[in-house]
């Protein structure tokens, strides 16, 4: 009897060891067979990570709000997806004097409810964006060297700039930019307006439940000849990359945002699932605390620099999907320096380095990392096995995100070194070097430069884009060899997307396009 | 009595007066929102400062507070720093699909652990009481994370029996009430096994059984049934904390409910939706509580009028 | 209100004293609490032996056996349990992170532990406003979502596992008090104390000497079960990102990381999650195997 209530629970135990990774067996087998897709005709469903919340553009900065909205709303100027502004609802513009930009409007473009597209609407748009109702909100910041919008006639407007803005069409492409409806919105009210979003695109919002999904249908009424090709689209929001991916898995979307790259591997080699790589302008860089001891010493910063091998850490973490940067900018940025090398891994130099400055052996230093990004937490291990390499302990502490970006970081109580990742949306490193190396800036509580200093002025005085990309090219060198920061790599974003799906192309920065994509 | 529950009601208020105070002013120490809004912009002082203004924050603190007080007696939360909307609408809307959450993983919990329960005091001391209390243990073995994970791994990739995520219909309710009916579950084992214990000792029952009645019938008519009380009650206390509990499952399951948008919120320092979600909770623990307290009190009029509950 | 069944038990023992103590008679009486038992101990050696089990050191990573799988599902590498997606050996870590898990259950539940019964001591001993007060902050604690108290409290304080102790210490006190208090409240009204406070004896000496005595198997039995709950709790607090620095290995840090390999590299994923349910499922079955000894109608 004895004997037998023991074998049993020995026999327990070994079916439980065996269930758990026969399951898991199991699904890796599953996975590879081909996947079904009901129901579904001329139908395609996205799962995105993140619900915005909020359609009004002037409301938001959330890469997860263009995902959706590229499709909902245009701007004046456009910007394809190889990142090259073109006319989007403006068929041409020019620089009427240094301070006037004026724009012939497309004629015959209606908003989904019906409204007309014209100067009134443009004029609505900007006055809103720069006015009472945009002062709440983050975009009107990008967008103040507009002094005001004049309505020329009904398909022409001007542009009246209080400064030069070597930038300004660049951002005329971005997110607070995109024409909104004046009679809409005045009918209905701004909060109504943030749920129910109305624009000119190529697809229109008919429903949105938050936290949930949002469908998106045919704008049958599209001034592109031809497009949009699907019906309908319908975007999931399923923030937990293992449920996204499991979705993925049974047919329930078709196109996966945000893939990770630890998921690739099971992705590899699927009869009816492809992974899209596409580069992205997110820059991913350790910073370092200046004024903090050693690092207020360049070589203490050179040396990190040479102590970390930067390609086997995108190489075996990031899964190759990564590049190197010798800045803080992605090679789709205007103004990085192609011919500027990332520092190369060499330990001994560091070493080298690290003791002419007298840092002893066994120097402690704290790197903080948002707790919420899995992967540079591998990158953060990896890099503290590096430094321990060269004689320095890292100790890392992973914090609250946004306590690290809006508090720790702006009061420099972020560690000796700290994650800085950063959108670089402009495409232009005006925007990104001005807040990250200029005093006084929210993200930059600690480096200050003379030199750079003037670069970053002469930079943002003038409207020659030579000019521009010569100042850039000398300001890169400076940073290059200051370094403040080390340097990691610019993101890979990756899609995964199934083969029913046509013509899909991953954008660079998080904008889908989706008028050309059909399914089968 | 009538003193006993005004008494008691008193305290409730108290109660959520003190969360109140301390949600309101431990979120503020939490970050700055306008800081977060404009993490990717380039904003001027003065934007900032207007911003801050628009949403009422150049106020003193204790003023602020007491604006959120006065409009809370009101049932007006204010409104969401994010998506402008009121966020009292906001709340109720995610508590029915917290809620249903909830409900779905009690419904699980009961399923599972009665018939363990039963058959584990039934046939106390031989094996199937030790298998039922380990199967009714396990649940509540692993973190409820990865028993997510694991279920839809299982049921949804692997044999493709039910949706993975989402909030369409009664069969997306099925996995994540698992998840989380699985943690309940082997507290409430327990518990059904002890009372039925307790109640299969009773002089009735020898009674019923000198009768001739069939075990069964014993069992289920008359032990089961007076075993159900203390069962329910448990089930009250505890459905407050599930609540809170549904966060993680709700993350996992992509569930549209208050623990995510509390996240979310959170995350976007949202504090009119922190505070709002956070007190609304809040308020239904303290009122199931309550509930239990005074059906407690009128079952069992030994319960002083001083005392806690359970 | 004890369950006859037991006390039929107890008098069966009772009548017969000088049986012999038969150990394995005691084992299959008692199979549930000793198996319980015996999965405590295990975890708890590999916590205190961590250095000597380890075959490799648990922090160092080795790019080069980056998800290498485990020897003993018969691939040729040097890592019984594979490696993880840096080349950490998951064996090794397993091992080390019992040491977390178990630290984070045992000194978070002896926080709560002091803190509640000091507090239920109180409530329940002086009574009257004392009472009325504890039970109200109890009534806070309670009706504050625990996660969300959670995620709050580190924004602030910042993230780590003594601060995980603290809050988990600082959230759990209240079972312990209500448990206390309400024990302290009815032995109070017995007899002998009640005598012993005739006899002018001090409060503290009669809290020591009489009534603590008494509630210390419920309060080891309650503190057995938290520690399970704990261990749980720390793996999901660093699924939201806020557990314990990742460099240091972690049961919960290994589950989170290993979620998206689960399907293609399933040992991440699974070793960690059989050590964890291990843990728990002991402690678990050990604490309710307690229960029904010393405390049955305990409630938790």
């Amino acid at each position: 009897m004895k004997k037998a209530k023991w074998s049993f629970m020995l026999l327990f135990v070994v079916l439980l060891l065996a269930a758990c990774s026969s399951d898991t067996e199991e699904t890796s087998a599953e996975n590879d067979s081909e996947i079904e897709v009901e129901g579904r005709e001329n139908e395609l469903v996205v799962g995105v990570p993140g619900d915005p919340q909020n359609w009004d553009p002037i409301d938001t900065f959330l890469l997860d709000w263009s995902t959706v909205a590229t499709s909902v709303f245009e701007g004046l100027v456009d910007r394809n997806l190889d990142l090259e502004l073109q006319p989007g609802l403006a068929e041409s513009w020019e620089y009427v004097d240094d301070q006037t930009l004026q724009f012939k409007l497309r004629e015959g473009v209606t908003f989904h409810n019906g409204e007309p597209f014209n100067a009134d609407a443009v004029k609505f748009t900007f006055d809103r964006l720069l006015g009472e109702e945009g002062a709440q909100g983050p975009q009107q910041a990008n967008y103040t060297s507009i002094d005001n919008v004049e309505v020329v006639d009904e398909y022409t407007v001007n542009f009246n700039l209080n400064e030069k803005d070597p930038v300004l069409l660049t951002k005329l492409a971005g997110y607070g930019a995109v024409i909104v409806p004046p009679k809409y919105i005045e009918e209905n009210g701004d909060e109504h307006f943030n749920t129910n979003p109305v624009g000119t695109g190529p697809f229109k919002m008919t429903s949105y439940e938050q936290d949930s999904k949002a469908v998106l249908e045919k704008n049958e009424d599209y001034w592109k000849d031809g497009v949009p090709k699907l019906n309908k689209v319908t975007f999931r929001f399923i923030p937990e990359a293992s449920t996204r991916l499991a979705e993925l898995q049974t047919g329930e979307i078709d196109v996966m945002k945000r893939v990770e790259i630890s998921q690739v591997e099971s992705l590899k080699d699927h009869p009816s699932l492809s992974i899209q790589e596409v580069g992205t302008p997110t820059v991913y860089s350790l910073r370092f605390n200046t004024e903090k001891e050693p690092f207020d010493d360049k070589r203490v910063r050179q040396a990190v620099n040479y102590a970390i091998d930067k390609d086997a850490i995108i190489e075996e973490i990031l899964g190759g999907y990564g590049e190197k940067i010798s800045t803080f900018q992605s090679e789709l940025s205007f103004g990085n320096n192609p011919d500027l090398k990332p520092y190369p891994y060499d330990p001994e130099k560091a070493k080298q380095l690290l003791e002419e400055a007298g840092v002893a052996e066994g120097t402690e230093v704290d790197i903080y990392i948002p707790g919420n990004d899995g992967n540079f937490k591998e990158i953060t291990q990896v890099v503290s096995y590096y430094l321990e390499e060269v004689g320095l302990k890292a100790n890392i502490e992973s914090v609250d995100s946004n306590t690290l970006i809006s508090d720790l970081i702006p009061s420099g109580e972020a560690g000796h070194m700290y994650r800085q990742g950063w959108g670089g949306w402009t495409l232009d490193f005006d925007n990104t070097a001005y807040l990250m190396y200029h005093e006084g800036e929210h993200w930059n509580p600690s480096f200050y430069d003379e030199e750079v200093e003037e670069l970053l002025e002469a930079e943002r005085t003038t409207v020659d884009q030579e000019k521009r990309e010569e100042i850039f090219m000398k300001l890169t060198e400076r940073l290059h060899e200051l370094a403040p920061e080390a340097n990691l790599y610019s993101e890979v974003a990756l899609y995964a997307v199934h083969d029913r799906v046509k013509n899909f192309q991953p954008p660079h920065e998080d904008r889908m396009r989706l008028e050309e994509v059909t399914v089968e | 009595m009538l003193q006993f529950i005004i008494r008691r009601l008193l305290h409730s208020i108290l109660v959520l007066l003190a969360i109140s105070v301390i949600i309101f002013f431990s979120i503020r120490l939490t970050g700055d929102p306008v800081t977060v809004m404009f993490a990717a912009g380039e904003p001027s002082p003065e934007a900032i400062e207007s911003v801050r203004e628009n949403l009422g924050l150049d106020e003193p603190l204790p003023v602020q507070y007491l604006v959120f007080l006065k409009n809370l007696a009101t049932f007006d939360l204010g409104e969401s720093f994010r998506t402008g909307l009121p966020v009292t609408e906001m709340v109720v809307d995610k508590m029915g699909a917290t809620l249903l959450l909830a409900f779905g993983g009690v419904f699980v919990a009961m399923l599972i652990a009665f018939p363990v329960g039963i058959l584990s005091a039934v046939k106390r001391g031989t094996a199937v009481d030790f298998f039922g209390r380990i199967f009714s243990l396990i649940g509540i073995s692993f973190p409820n994370f990865w028993l997510g994970i694991m279920l839809i791994l299982i049921f949804s990739v692997n044999l493709q029996w039910l949706p993975a995520s989402g909030y369409d219909g009664i069969e997306y309710l099925i996995l994540p009430s698992i998840a989380l009916g699985m943690i309940l579950s082997g507290i409430l084992a327990r518990l059904v096994r002890s009372s039925m214990l307790e109640n299969l000792s009773q002089q009735y029952v020898s009674t019923a059984r000198s009768k001739g009645l069939k075990e069964w019938v014993v069992i289920m008519r008359h032990t089961f049934r007076n075993a159900l009380i203390p069962t329910i009650t448990f089930l009250g206390i505890q459905f407050g904390s599930l609540l809170g509990g549904t966060v993680i499952i709700e993350q996992v399951f992509s569930w549209p409910g208050v623990g995510r948008m509390i996240i979310d919120a959170i995350n976007q320092r949202d504090y009119p939706v922190i505070q709002g979600g956070v007190i609304m909770l809040a308020m239904i623990m303290v009122l199931v509580n309550l509930l239990v307290d005074i059906s407690y009190s009128l079952i069992d009029p030994r319960i002083k009028a001083g005392g806690g509950s359970s | 209100m004890e369950p006859a069944v037991y006390e039929q038990e107890e008098q069966v023992q009772q009548t017969k004293p000088k049986k012999k103590f038969r150990p394995g008679l005691f084992l299959l009486k008692n199979a549930s609490g000793m198996f319980g038992l015996l999965l405590v101990i295990v975890s708890v050696s590999c916590a205190l032996f961590a250095p000597w089990i380890a075959p490799m050191d648990p922090t160092e990573a080795q790019l080069t056996s980056r998800l290498a799988p485990p020897s003993i599902s018969g691939a040729d590498t040097e890592h019984l349990l594979g490696a993880d997606q840096i080349g950490r050996d998951l064996f090794s870590r397993i091992i080390y992170g019992a040491r977390i898990s178990l630290m984070v259950g045992f000194f978070g539940v002896l926080l709560a532990m002091v803190v509640g019964t000091i507090l239920g001591l109180i409530s329940g001993y002086v009574g009257k406003w004392m009472d009325d007060l504890i039970m109200r902050l109890a009534d806070i604690q309670l009706a504050f979502p625990f996660i969300l108290f959670a995620i709050i409290i580190m924004s602030v304080l910042g993230t780590g596992i003594w601060k995980i102790v603290i809050i988990l210490g600082l959230t759990y006190w209240v079972g312990f008090a209500r448990l206390i208090r309400g024990q302290v409240m009815s032995l109070k009204e017995l007899e002998y104390i009640q005598a012993a406070k005739a006899v002018g004896g001090s409060h503290l000496r009669i809290i020591g000497k009489h009534i603590f005595p008494n509630v210390v198997s419920s309060i080891l039995v309650l503190g057995t079960l938290f520690i399970a709950e704990f261990i749980l709790l720390e793996a999901s607090l660093t699924f939201l990102g806020l557990g314990v620095d990742p460099t240091i290995p972690s049961w919960g840090g290994m589950l989170s990381d290993s979620r998206n390999y689960i399907s293609s590299a399933w040992w991440t994923a699974t070793f960690p999650g059989i050590a964890i349910m291990i843990t728990v499922l002991g402690f678990n079955l050990f604490g309710d195997w307690l229960r029904d000894k010393f405390d049955p109608n305990l409630d938790v």
